[in-house]
């Protein structure tokens, strides 16, 4: 058995509302699990309970062999957290924020101020480290909220919506620190909203929806799911839009309008019929299918 | 598979050195930004200003007032000091901070001891600065290093028990504001209605009869006494009773409702 994250029929209600309504899953040592779904599906109280933070109502988790119910305190010297709701002081610097856990978690004075001068400065920080974290930028509280969860050194890192916010080019950076972390052997869970964040990182890929695990298998698995190629369209006048739902059978979704294709014969027979309509077509294309479309099969369009 | 870490320490010790760590932390913001540390040391003065020379100005004799009113502002700012333990606990658990070490292996009472260490700490900041201030302007104890001790003493320890109620507040309330706004609400008529500043000697008799039963009233005459002499050791004892009785009441409630929070 080499699952660093195994979780088994999940349960977590919050008064009469179920947020986690059986929610199973495993990721493999040194992998990264992505978990997907729209807001409120679940992502975050399953990232809660995996890092001890809430206790479920049913079901059972292990982290790193250790049961998060039973034995939170050998689950947290493993873990990091880094997401919406563990965060850094605001009244601390950035440079005070790391050192406060190194000492928490037992290294030395000195021991502590060199973890943090090393991650400062892995994380583009050392200008910033004499500074309060409260006036750091949304990009660089991220790196700061990151670096925290590292100054333990976690087996197991949960990242929740790590990028939701950050511009495209910290967005990358933190990708590279994902590959760099699994590539030491670091297990991640990684929630997030971005599909294309999933297909980059992800080994395995967990789609949440209502607190049930709606899917679960590789990206390209994910992808076979969903069937064959798409065909895009999107008419030139907003008038025909409407029309082009009738005529297409599927509902358009700001203008354009997703066709799945079974046989490669109908895309040329589709865009015939369109055009007896006497819709003009701005664009059209044919592809594959990507996870915006398993998403959005699998969860009903709800976003 | 099973994973193993260097171990992390264990026991009251290490409870102990984490919870002086993250009261450390808690101190931090005074060094960072200095203005805090103003905001703490203008408090005094200021009463000190307004009770002496404000309201004690129009009657009576300059020496009078000044023994009467600093240990009267004493007890007043030390109690409503204590609102900041609920409101930085509060705030803690709004912004993320709180979860963030309860995600790290360290002993689940350390950020509750941590943060009544550091408030006692900036009490005892505050306390010093009252008797300085009270010294400017004329205030000498009268009795001895010993008096001043126990003055210290009974007022940290009635401050100490209403921080438990704090802390209390802090850990159900919803929002950081709605913690003060229930802090203000006892602590007001707690320290103003009280003989700390006024002796209740012509006040209407429900004033006078709330004045007499008021911990502070006790805590206030007892600290003249400790003071400047002529102590009624009821006072004391009174004062310690009152004290026991609200951490008997708010320990118990504090540590569940923590409990509830970090299980």
């Amino acid at each position: 058995m080499t699952y660093a994250i195994e979780a088994e029929g999940l349960v977590k209600r919050y008064g009469d509302k179920t947020a986690l309504d059986g929610v199973g899953l495993r990721a493999e040592t040194g992998s990264v699990l992505g978990v997907l779904g729209p807001n409120g599906a679940g992502k975050t109280t399953t990232v809660r309970v995996l890092a001890t933070l809430a206790v479920p109502d049913a079901g059972h988790a292990r982290v790193g062999g250790h049961d998060v119910t039973r034995e939170p305190t050998r689950v947290r010297e493993l873990i990091g957290l880094t997401g919406q709701y563990a965060s850094v002081d605001e009244k601390l610097t950035g440079a005070q924020n790391l050192r406060l856990i190194g000492r928490l978690l037992g290294l030395s004075r000195a021991d502590a101020r060199a973890r943090a001068s090393e991650l400062l400065a892995r994380f583009g920080l050392e200008e910033a480290a004499a500074r309060a974290a409260g006036g750091y930028s949304g990009g660089m509280r991220r790196r700061l909220d990151l670096a925290a969860s590292l100054v333990g050194r976690p087996r197991v890192l949960f990242l929740d919506e790590p990028t939701t916010g950050l511009d495209p080019r910290a967005r990358g950076e933190l990708w590279d620190v994902v590959g760099e972390l699994t590539a030491d052997g670091v297990t991640v869970l990684l929630t997030t909203q971005y599909l294309e964040e999933a297909d980059r990182l992800a080994d395995d890929l967990l789609v949440i929806d209502q607190g049930r695990v709606a899917a679960a298998g590789t990206p390209a698995e994910l992808k076979a799911m969903a069937g064959g190629h798409r065909l895009d369209v999107r008419p030139l006048r907003p008038d025909d839009v409407e029309k082009a739902e009738a005529l297409l059978g599927v509902s358009a979704c700001d203008g354009a309008l997703t066709v799945p294709v079974h046989d490669l014969s109908e895309p040329p027979a589709l865009l015939r019929a369109l055009d007896d309509a006497g819709i003009v077509l701005a664009e059209h294309a044919l592809r594959l299918p990507s996870l915006d479309d398993v998403f959005h099969t699998l969860t009903g369009d709800r976003r | 598979m099973t994973f193993t870490q260097p171990a992390v320490r264990r026991g009251p010790s290490a409870a102990l050195s984490q919870g002086l760590v993250l009261a450390w932390r808690s101190l931090i913001p005074l060094r960072n930004s200095p203005g805090q540390l103003v905001g703490l040391l203008v408090q005094p003065v200021f009463m000190i200003v307004v009770f002496v020379y404000l309201f004690g100005g129009a009657t009576g004799d300059r020496a009078d007032v000044v023994a009467y009113m600093v240990p009267g502002v004493l007890v007043q700012v030390s109690l409503i000091a204590t609102i900041g333990t609920g409101m930085n606990l509060a705030t803690d658990i709004g912004n993320g901070v709180f979860d963030r070490f309860r995600t790290l292996p360290i002993a689940r009472s350390a950020p509750l001891t941590g943060r009544i260490l550091a408030d006692l700490a900036a009490l005892l900041i505050t306390i010093v600065t009252s008797l300085v201030v009270g010294y400017a302007v004329g205030f000498r104890v009268t009795t001895g290093p010993l008096g001043v001790l126990g003055a210290i003493g009974l007022v940290l320890l009635m401050a100490l028990a209403l921080s438990w109620g704090s802390a209390w507040l802090g850990l159900v309330a919803k929002t950081v504001s709605s913690m003060q706004g229930m802090a203000t609400a006892v602590l007001l008529p707690l320290t103003f209605g009280s003989s700390a500043f006024v002796p209740a000697t012509g006040m209407p008799g429900w004033l006078v009869w709330w004045m007499g039963v008021n911990p502070v009233s006790h805590l206030a005459s007892a600290l003249r006494g400790l003071l400047g002499g002529g102590l009624r050791v009821a006072d004391v004892w009174i004062t310690h009773g009152w004290t026991a009785a609200l951490m008997a009441l708010f320990v118990p409630l504090a540590v569940r409702a923590y409990a509830r929070r970090v299980r």
